[in-house]
């Protein structure tokens, strides 16, 4: 038995404790377990609109982490992991095993290939699950911050510009109102007047305290500082962009299903040994009928 | 935590929409204290020293109003009719900075903006109609 022992050689050892290792890591792998159907649904409220745009950024990415569907992406990737790491064990051992533990290798390679595909597949969906609900929520924000830039109809844009035109003039009739009122009579400023100037310059120290804060500082792209509602259309392209990135993921997911396929059937007709160029087309075929006239004449 | 933080940026931010909407009324206040002066003027039963006086009251208290209101931003979004109208006719509602501005008294000021002036007053023939 010991004589046995020592003359199994190492590399077949290792390949099948390997083997053992890789099929045990796969098995507890597979019973991470994830909702059913795992939902993001962004609680946060539209007032966020007047927040600091990057504050609204990281509170949205946030809220997507304390999801379920974040959690399900998560246990995804973390199991695409353990069988990309399996695939490569298993074709790594496949090289070094001998011709009959090799195609078992190689068989087991080709099913967790085909179980990273679906993997992928599920990674693709639960991605673009989340995009999806992004770019919406996003789009309902530019669309708020729009509103509140622009009023809708034609009499409110005629009323802001009224406004305008009215503080315009009324700024440059103060002084003299005060001059005539105040300066040319004996009547002493009121106490609006008065509390209003002392709140003023505690309005100024804040609104500098407000500016020079670094949440108020406004985002940048591309080194320009850009508004609020450029910075949203620009988050809304950046997840559309991504999303079209997953349509690309899965095409690539297509391809290597085909792969699969390919490299399956030829593992099961033992066609993957099969090189053209050695073929020695003088070789007896003994299937061929010419081969086995030789039985009937002797 | 980090949604303990996320309530507390939310709930900051709500208080600062409570506050931008608290000023509220402003143009109210004018049109009544606009609307005492327009009584005044046109009253019959003051004279005319008594007029003076009271408008130069109301006037003070004008001023400030008035300033209010041109200082009250949320107007700017308050699409409403009596908004409107008074943005749309800024003589009528800022009646001291614009008789101010165009060195006249108010009475004279509101009047020729109603389309009243002193020369179509003194050229005008008492009749029966």
């Amino acid at each position: 038995m010991k004589h046995n022992a020592h003359s199994t050689s190492p590399a077949k050892f290792a390949v099948a404790t390997t083997f053992a290792v890789l099929l045990l890591a796969s098995t507890s792998i597979t019973t991470v377990a994830h909702a059913a159907n795992p939902e993001w649904q962004p609680k946060l409220t539209e007032r966020l609109i007047r927040l600091p745009v990057d504050h609204l950024r990281r509170a949205v990415d946030n809220d997507f982490a304390d999801s379920s569907l974040a959690s399900a992406i998560g246990d995804v990737t973390d199991k695409v992991g353990g069988k990309s790491k399996s695939i490569q064990d298993l074709s790594e051992a496949a090289e070094r095993a001998d011709s009959e533990l090799s195609t078992e290798l190689r068989h087991q390679a080709l099913v967790e290939k085909q179980s990273l595909v679906k993997l992928m597949g599920e990674r693709v969906d639960l991605k673009r699950k989340h995009l999806s609900t992004k770019v919406r929520l996003y789009k309902r924000l530019l669309k708020k911050a729009q509103g509140k830039s622009n009023p809708n109809s034609p009499s409110a844009n005629q009323l802001a510009k009224n406004f305008e035109a009215a503080t315009n003039r009324f700024d440059r009739t103060v002084s003299q109102v005060d001059m005539k009122l105040f300066k040319s009579s004996m009547a002493s400023e009121s106490k609006y007047s008065k509390d209003y100037r002392k709140n003023m310059a505690a309005i100024e120290k804040l609104v500098a305290a407000i500016n020079a804060h670094p949440m108020n500082q406004l985002p940048e792209i591309d080194g320009k500082v850009v508004g609020k509602e450029d910075y949203l259309r620009q988050l809304v392209a950046t997840t559309e962009s991504e999303l079209a990135i997953l349509d690309q993921e899965e095409s690539i997911l297509g391809y290597m299903a085909k792969l699969v396929a390919l490299d399956a059937m030829a593992l099961s007709e033992g066609l993957t040994e099969f090189d053209p160029d050695n073929e020695d087309p003088d070789k007896a075929d003994p299937a061929e009928i010419t081969s086995v006239v030789d039985l009937f004449v002797q | 935590m980090t949604n303990k933080i996320i309530a507390t940026a939310v709930l900051s931010a709500a208080l600062v929409a409570g506050i931008a909407e608290t000023r509220a009324g402003s143009l109210e206040n004018l049109e009544r204290e606009r609307a005492i002066v327009v009584e005044t003027m046109l009253s019959p039963s003051l004279r005319s020293n008594e007029r003076d006086d009271k408008i130069e009251v109301s006037k003070r208290r004008l001023v400030d109003l008035e300033r209010m209101v041109i200082r009250d931003k949320s107007l700017a979004t308050k699409n409403t009719p009596v908004v409107r109208t008074a943005f749309e006719n800024y003589d009528l509602t800022f009646l001291v900075h614009s008789s101010t501005e165009v060195q006249k008294t108010i009475m004279d000021h509101w009047l020729e903006q109603i389309g009243v002036s002193t020369q179509s007053l003194m050229t005008a023939r008492m009749g029966r109609r």
